[in-house]
């Protein structure tokens, strides 16, 4: 069983990876962002496959929302009709190329290096995995989600008053 | 096997579901019952020329039905019919059943602008436009119901409406819900994303054929699911006397999908822009209401 579900996470994982590749190999925005998607989806049947269920849903509950505002956005700035603009996905490559190895080497090395401690051979019932995260969020990371959640709304609201025109103290209608 | 006996009679009966939405759907358009048009229109698809507009996504242009009734087969499979009648009996149902339904708008979205087509497209982005009004709605709807059941499981949600029902226990929450719903299936009159006579089926105005066949029949199994849906959360699932309770669940069921199309005839055509005002700017106090007054009653 437990092979079965190792052989499964890696499937799943090098789906998650083909996605992402895909991003960039595309010539349209949206195709890239639903690329995305599918990358992230695979990241939370990832999750599930570890039978952490709680987070697995929510990833894909998330992620289904947010990369389709992401591509409605692109489609706002550069216009991309049946994804026909024929857009290059990729700039500033030696940058880039810089960037992602040091990332990736830091990500690896903080993989390797990090004591994991045993596999655990039973995970706790995926009602005990809810109940428990509660405790945790009402509790000891209260502070953490709270001050998370109010930065975001500080930011949308901040968003929201610098993107309407307003003259005189009054917000103009069009 | 009685189980089997009980499952082949859930099959039927969620079939014989999905030929009454067809009818209502019907009904509500015409306002008359043809009983043969659902198999007519099932039977004349076959017949139908494929027709393809220039240049589409082939990718998407032909996963998107697929997804579109997937997702819903997904929605399904999480919700019980009857005590421990469930295909997959999840711990955070609740919350699946909100990711999979996202992925109702993401087909919507893929359909409408693979095709290249200006209305698809436009309809597309409308069924997004709708998602982020009702969205609140739904979730907090959801929150409250699993408040009082302590669990994200469904059969918890169910026995805690064992002493009253959801409906009468947090009615702010069921007309939230209720509404959302109807915004998540776009029936009238949240039927933007599709839109008919406006932007002439929009994110299914260039699929036609199996194709469109497939979002159809996605379609009402959409709406059957989510009268399902309400029934679980919030008229008490398959709790009621006497007769055995995955009847109990397909008669509210067909009543809650009945109801759906009987509003939607009353109402116009709400515009997008009022759409997104009224889920944020009512629906959300509404909703936040629903968690304290659950709150405190449960704390009492």
């Amino acid at each position: 069983m437990m092979e079965l579900r190792i052989i499964l996470l890696i499937v799943i994982g090098l789906i998650a990876i083909w996605f992402g590749w895909r991003v960039f190999r595309t010539d349209s925005m949206v195709r890239s962002a639903f690329s995305l998607l599918a990358s992230m989806v695979a990241v939370g049947a990832m999750f599930l496959v570890m039978e952490a269920e709680f987070l697995g849903v929510l990833q894909i509950m998330m992620m289904g929302t947010e990369m389709s505002i992401m591509a409605i956005f692109m489609m706002m700035y550069m216009m991309d009709p049946g994804g026909l603009g024929e857009m290059d996905m990729t700039h500033q490559e030696k940058p880039s190329i810089i960037v992602a190895v040091i990332f990736g080497g830091i990500s690896l090395a903080v993989i390797l290096l990090t004591k994991w401690g045993d596999i655990i051979a039973e995970a706790p019932t995926p009602a005990q995995q809810n109940h428990d995260l509660g405790i945790e969020v009402m509790k000891r990371s209260m502070m953490i989600f709270e001050s998370a959640g109010f930065s975001i709304l500080t930011a949308m609201v901040a968003a929201l008053a610098t993107a309407l025109i307003i003259h005189n103290n009054q917000i103009e209608k069009n | 096997m009685s189980t089997i006996l009980t499952w082949i009679a859930i099959g039927l009966l969620f079939a014989a579901g999905v030929y009454f939405v067809a009818l209502l759907e019907q009904w509500s358009l015409q306002g008359y019952f043809d009983w043969a048009a659902p198999f007519n229109a099932f039977l004349r698809s076959f017949g139908q020329e494929e027709i393809r507009t220039r240049r589409y996504d082939t990718v998407f242009y032909e996963a998107t039905p697929v997804i579109f009734i997937a997702v819903v087969l997904l929605a399904v499979a999480i919700l019980p019919f009857a005590r421990e009648t469930v295909i997959l009996d999840l711990g955070t149902a609740a919350l699946f059943i909100n990711a999979a339904l996202v992925y109702i708008m993401v087909s919507l979205i893929m359909a409408g602008w693979s095709a290249n087509g200006v209305y698809g497209m436009i309809g597309g982005w409308r069924a997004m436009a709708q998602l982020i009004a009702y969205s609140m709605a739904v979730v907090m709807a959801i929150t409250a119901a699993v408040m009082r059941a302590e669990s994200m499981a469904m059969t918890p949600i169910i026995q805690s409406q064992a002493s009253l029902w959801n409906i009468f226990y947090q009615p702010v929450g069921f007309l939230l819900f209720y509404g959302a719903v109807m915004a998540i299936a776009f029936l009238p009159p949240f039927d933007l994303p599709t839109a008919e006579g406006e932007l002439a089926g929009g994110a299914w105005a260039e699929f036609t054929g199996a194709r469109k066949t497939l979002f159809r029949l996605g379609r009402l199994l959409l709406i059957l699911t989510l009268s399902l849906a309400v029934t679980i959360f919030f008229l008490g699932g398959w709790l009621g006397p006497w007769l055995p309770g995955f009847v109990w669940t397909f008669i509210k069921t067909t009543l809650v999908a009945a109801s759906f199309f009987w509003v939607g005839r009353y109402f116009p055509r709400i515009r997008h822009d009022h759409l997104l005002e009224w889920g944020w700017k009512y629906a959300v106090p509404a909703a936040l209401f629903n968690i304290l007054q659950v709150g405190i009653v449960l704390l009492l």
